[in-house]
């Protein structure tokens, strides 16, 4: 903490130094002013969702605001703080030198209520009547008192300096440091022999810094710039810890070696949903300016993404180029290009041996190596055309192409590769002041888009030959043999999207106007059998603004979002 | 049939069925400001925001006395289970209205001094108690202060 507030004082000087610069300049502005007051905040039943922001006190507290304002011919400085409450203030400076000194800070602070989670949907038992009886789901709050909310306060600064004339040549740093502390739930759920979830409340105490530093200048006739950026997060809070119980038979409570060969940890106190220390820096170059006929701009960008506990990294590539001209004095291009290379490390889980040494040789070796649906070479590319039409009316019309190609998802060699065509047709329509229109219409399909690497449904695993040989003439199925039952390729993700946006201004004076609109989509996917997954939303708007004479603004308006979502829903199938 | 005794756990695969899961948000608000005369100027506000979500009712194949994959159709009878989903539609339901006022006035006593004074007050009502329990309830909050000009 120490060594942040040193960083912020720090920053804090040198956005004050050219504050001092500026006074000795005479002439210019000076506004100050300031606000003293109080509120008082009174809450009724439930206060975590209405007064989500608040500190949830039924209090009265003293309130300050205050803002400042010096301007010269060639500067200018303005400061903004408001206190509201210990929980939630604010505060931002910023400085302008001319063209050679631009800085601003900004403090945030606000409080966050958050609910408990009942759990009251988690309840569950397999046979009910005459006798209750199978397997079980219960649930645990071991707090039920308590007062989950958080504190977050956000550092940011920015600052650019131009160090030459010659070349343009500008400096600048960055930093975002994001502190939260405070309480939070967490869940711990154990295995399936005594399924029970148990709630319990954990400490939040963690802190993001980022750092950003960079170079940008004037070559020839390209902007070139370059950008290095440092992030690091970590929890500081103790870790959360359970007990998860004994291995037995879910019903009768006896076959305790058969059910702990099943499971990794059991009768024991571990930490659970704990937090990573994360670190990631990134290196981005960019260029810009005009090229042939047209403008050109593009970014390379490298990054390293890294959990520190369990040293697993994941890397990404990107590129992005655009390049704009004009075809005719009516009609201009815009081409655009982009790729991505993302790896992630693929790390061995080691699992214990399942039954080890068990005298009917049924005993299995669960380790694999876990490949990521994150590894993938993607690519888009895409060319617009814009023309108008008539002095009132321009049209847009755009194709693209992205290929995605996941190398190793499920399994080593075995990635799926996802192409998507776009068209695109948009029109935009201007008459004077008094209205104007928009309209625009996508069409995007998709081939082979990702699915899960597992089926949602199940064969019948009764006497099925498919589980041979292990356990092939027993009537037990064991958890791990679903897998080998497992069909019917499942995912979110559409084979054919449409959508349509529509939007109007009617102006007929200065003093009133109306905006209309609706956007809409539908997406579906015609790949899953007979899964009818389909996804539909329609969003319409209106807006009034009126001002019938200068003592009077009013403006109103209405929303409306509607979304279906139809998907599948599935359950096994067990008796016994 | 009876159920098989403990211990000998069958496992016939699974069914599903599609069901829908429909979101619906209306959003309403209304701002107004007032010069009422050089000093005096007021404002208000009102917001009135109402959503729902929920699955419609999922109703599953009967499978009662069959197996759901043909190949393996055994003829077992499951009458003894009860694979009825009727309040599964519930667990995600969600629907609550909420509604905002805000009035506030602004007072100059003299060129640097001025009197302020607002209030806001919000409601909430819940009628489906989704993951937190019944989330009703309201707040208000009042403040008053005065601003120098320097």
């Amino acid at each position: 903490m120490k060594k942040m507030i040193s960083i912020f004082s720090v920053g804090l000087l040198i956005l004050l130094l050219p504050v001092a610069l500026v006074a000795e300049e005479n002439g210019g502005t000076d506004k100050y002013s300031l606000w003293i007051g109080s509120h008082y905040t009174d809450f009724t039943d439930y206060t975590k969702s209405v007064g989500e922001y608040n500190l949830g006190e039924n209090e009265w507290l003293p309130e300050l605001g205050f803002n400042y304002m010096s301007q010269r011919d060639n500067s200018l400085y303005t400061l903004y703080g408001h206190y509201y409450d210990k929980n939630n203030v604010w505060g931002k400076i910023n400085t302008r030198v001319g063209d050679k000194f631009t800085g601003v800070f900004q403090y945030r602070s606000l409080v966050k209520q958050q609910g408990q989670d009942l759990l009251v949907n988690a309840e569950a038992r397999e046979w009910l009547d005459p006798n209750p009886g199978g397997k079980i789901l219960t649930h645990e709050i071991t707090d039920p008192d308590a007062d989950y909310n958080t504190h977050r306060q956000e550092f940011t600064g920015k600052m650019s300096l131009l160090v030459s004339h010659k070349n343009n040549v500008r400096l600048m740093a960055a930093h975002r440091t994001i502190l939260k502390s405070g309480t939070e739930q967490k869940i711990a759920s154990t295995h399936c022999f005594s399924c029970h979830l148990t709630s319990k409340t954990a400490k939040v105490d963690n802190q993001t810094h980022q750092f950003e530093t960079g170079v940008d200048a004037t070559v020839k006739k390209f902007d070139v710039g370059y950008r290095f950026a440092y992030r690091i997060f970590e929890n500081n809070a103790p870790d959360a810890s359970a007990y998860w119980d004994p291995a037995k038979h879910p019903v009768h409570g006896g076959a305790a070696g058969e059910f702990t060969s099943r499971v990794v940890y059991q009768d024991a106190t571990l930490p659970f949903d704990t937090y990573p220390k994360t670190e990631k820096t990134s290196h981005k170059m960019k260029l810009k300016g005009d090229l042939g006929k047209g403008y050109f701009a593009g970014t390379v960008n490298y990054s390293k993404a890294k959990n520190k506990f369990t040293n697993l990294a994941t890397t990404a590539w990107t590129g992005a180029a655009n390049y704009t001209m004009s075809i005719n004095p009516k009609t201009r291009l815009i081409a655009k290009i982009y790729g991505a290379r993302l790896r992630s490390d693929d790390p061995w889980i080691d699992l214990p041996t399942w039954r080890d040494g068990a005298t009917d040789g049924n005993f299995m070796d669960f380790d694999y190596r876990r490949y990521s649906s994150q590894d993938r070479i993607e690519g888009r590319i895409s060319a617009e055309v814009i023309t108008r039409l008539t002095p009132q009316m321009k049209l847009a019309f755009l194709a693209g192409y992205t290929k995605i190609d996941r190398y190793d998802y499920p399994l080593l060699g075995e990635g799926t590769e996802t192409n998507k065509l776009t068209a695109q047709a948009k029109m935009y329509y201007r008459k004077g002041l008094k209205y104007t229109a928009f309209l625009k219409y996508r069409f995007e399909s998709i081939s082979d888009p990702f699915v899960s690497g597992f089926g949602l449904f199940e064969a019948a695993g009764y006497q099925n030959p498919l589980l041979d040989p292990l356990v092939p003439t027993s009537n037990w199925v064991f958890y791990l043999q679903r897998e080998a039952l497992r069909y019917q390729s499942v995912t979110s993700q559409p084979t054919q999207v449409h959508k349509f946006e529509w939007r109007s201004t009617y102006r007929p004076s200065n003093k009133y106007y109306v905006m209309l609109g609706v956007k809409g989509k539908l997406d579906k996917n015609n790949d899953l059998d007979s899964l009818d997954v389909k996804h539909l939303s329609i969003q319409p708007h209106l807006n009034f603004n009126l001002m019938p004479d200068p003592a009077w603004v009013v403006t109103a308006g209405y929303s409306y979002n509607f979304d279906k979502s139809r998907v599948p829903l599935a359950v096994a199938l067990f008796d016994g | 049939m009876a159920r098989d005794s403990v211990g000998d756990a069958r496992h016939y695969g699974s069914m599903y069925t599609m069901a829908d899961y429909k979101s619906k948000v209306h959003n309403i608000y209304f701002n107004a400001n007032y010069a009422a005369t050089e000093k005096m100027r007021l404002f208000g506000t009102v917001t009135y925001n109402m959503a729902e979500a929920a699955l419609d009712e999922v109703l599953m194949p009967d499978v009662s006395d069959k197996l759901v994959n043909p190949v393996y159709d055994l003829g077992v009878d499951l009458t003894h289970t009860n694979f009825d989903f009727e309040e599964m539609s519930t667990y995600s339901d969600f629907d609550y209205k909420m509604l905002s006022f805000q009035l506030g006035l602004s007072y100059k006593i003299t060129p640097t001094l001025t009197f302020t004074a607002d209030g806001k007050y919000a409601d909430l009502t819940d009628d489906a108690g989704y993951v937190f329990g019944n989330e009703t309830g309201s707040f208000y909050v009042i403040r008053s202060g005065f601003k120098v000009d320097f």
